[in-house]
């Protein structure tokens, strides 16, 4: 397919979803934590609402029920050893592994 | 008295196509049924994996999925008022469709042991993150076999995968019901439906990062999302010319 409509169309589908992922915003408080826009939303139904799409001062910050649960460290635990076992299975699958990528494990 | 706090408050926090409703929030009917949906559907899949096998080195990938989703899973970024990332559309283009659900589920475990998610909706939770993964698994595929770019086919497939799971999503609640929720159903249906469009919204942010990321290993890679070497592709020509 030609590329213009490639990118044609995978611009108007972000257009599309980024207009109704405003219409949701507003419609639903506008620049809320998750947790406060929808105890609102679902007590009080829709409500429009303004504020900046992009909080740059609020920062990157860990989930708040693990956060506030203590839990950061588990969290962090956790994470290491996923990419242990991750790092780990994919060495061991790149020496061992079949050649021609078709072999299956059962 | 619990209980009355929970009805009174519902502890509802829905974040990037995943229900993190407080315990209790829906009622034991929904519950048991997202419970037997989800089982029925991890079933499916394990019988799959046994009865044909997978790669070796596609299960080495789904173990660094896993770990990526899990990780950008519980972070908050400062977009859209403050949400999480998935990539579980990631995952399931780079693990296919089997894998991606059991990472859907591995990952959804994970986040309620920590108090990121209610136990109890494990079932539904691994329903919408799995629709999002098998979504953009066949999606890029499609796309790829229409002859479409990497990068376009890859955010294309992943912003309409996790749609797909923002309306299951938005469907499981609006079918469930809230406990503590004095809504009608029409109103709650409203009220659902612009967080349903909300998520639509950061489905772009993660569909484009998605469709960055795919093109990147595709140019290192591409066995690695299942396509041919530069060097396999003219071996090939060679041999059929």
């Amino acid at each position: 397919m030609e590329r213009w409509k490639q990118y044609g169309g995978l611009l108007g589908l972000l257009v599309a979803f980024t207009g109704v992922g405003l219409w949701g915003f507003t419609a639903t408080g506008g620049a809320l934590p998750y947790a406060k826009r929808f105890s609102k939303a679902l007590q009080r139904g829709t409500h429009d609402g303004g504020g900046p799409l992009v909080d740059l001062g609020r920062g990157i910050v860990v989930a708040g029920p693990i956060r506030q649960g203590g839990m950061v460290l588990e969290w962090l635990g956790l994470l290491a050893l996923l990419t242990i076992v991750g790092i780990g299975l994919y060495v061991y699958a790149d020496r061992n592994g079949p050649d021609d990528g078709r072999r299956v494990s059962r | 008295m619990i209980i009355r706090f929970i009805r009174n408050y519902p502890c509802v926090n829905i974040e990037m196509a995943h229900i993190h409703l407080g315990e209790g929030s829906f009622p034991l009917w929904a519950l048991a049924l997202w419970t037997t949906l989800g089982l029925g559907l991890i079933a499916i899949v394990t019988y799959r994996i046994r009865k044909n096998g997978v790669d070796p080195n596609r299960i080495a990938l789904a173990g660094i999925a896993a770990a990526a989703s899990f990780a950008i899973f519980q972070l908050n970024i400062p977009v859209w008022g403050g949400i999480h990332m998935n990539f579980t559309a990631l995952v399931g283009i780079l693990a296919g469709p089997l894998l991606g659900t059991i990472i859907a589920l591995v990952v959804n475990v994970f986040s309620a042991a920590l108090g990121h998610g209610a136990i109890g909706l494990l079932g539904a939770n691994t329903l919408v993150n799995a629709t999002e993964a098998v979504g953009a698994y066949y999606g890029f595929r499609w796309l790829r076999r229409a002859d479409w770019d990497v990068f376009p086919a890859s955010a294309s497939a992943a912003t309409i995968g996790l749609a797909t799971g923002s309306v299951l999503m938005g469907a499981i609640i609006v079918v469930s019901g809230v406990n503590g929720s004095a809504l009608p159903r029409s109103e709650l249906t409203i009220a659902v439906g612009g967080m349903v469009g909300l998520n639509l919204g950061v489905a772009v942010i993660e569909g484009l990062l998605t469709g960055f990321i795919v093109r990147f290993l595709a140019s290192i890679r591409p066995d690695l999302i299942g396509e041919s070497t530069e060097a396999e592709r003219s071996e090939t020509a060679g041999v059929s010319a």
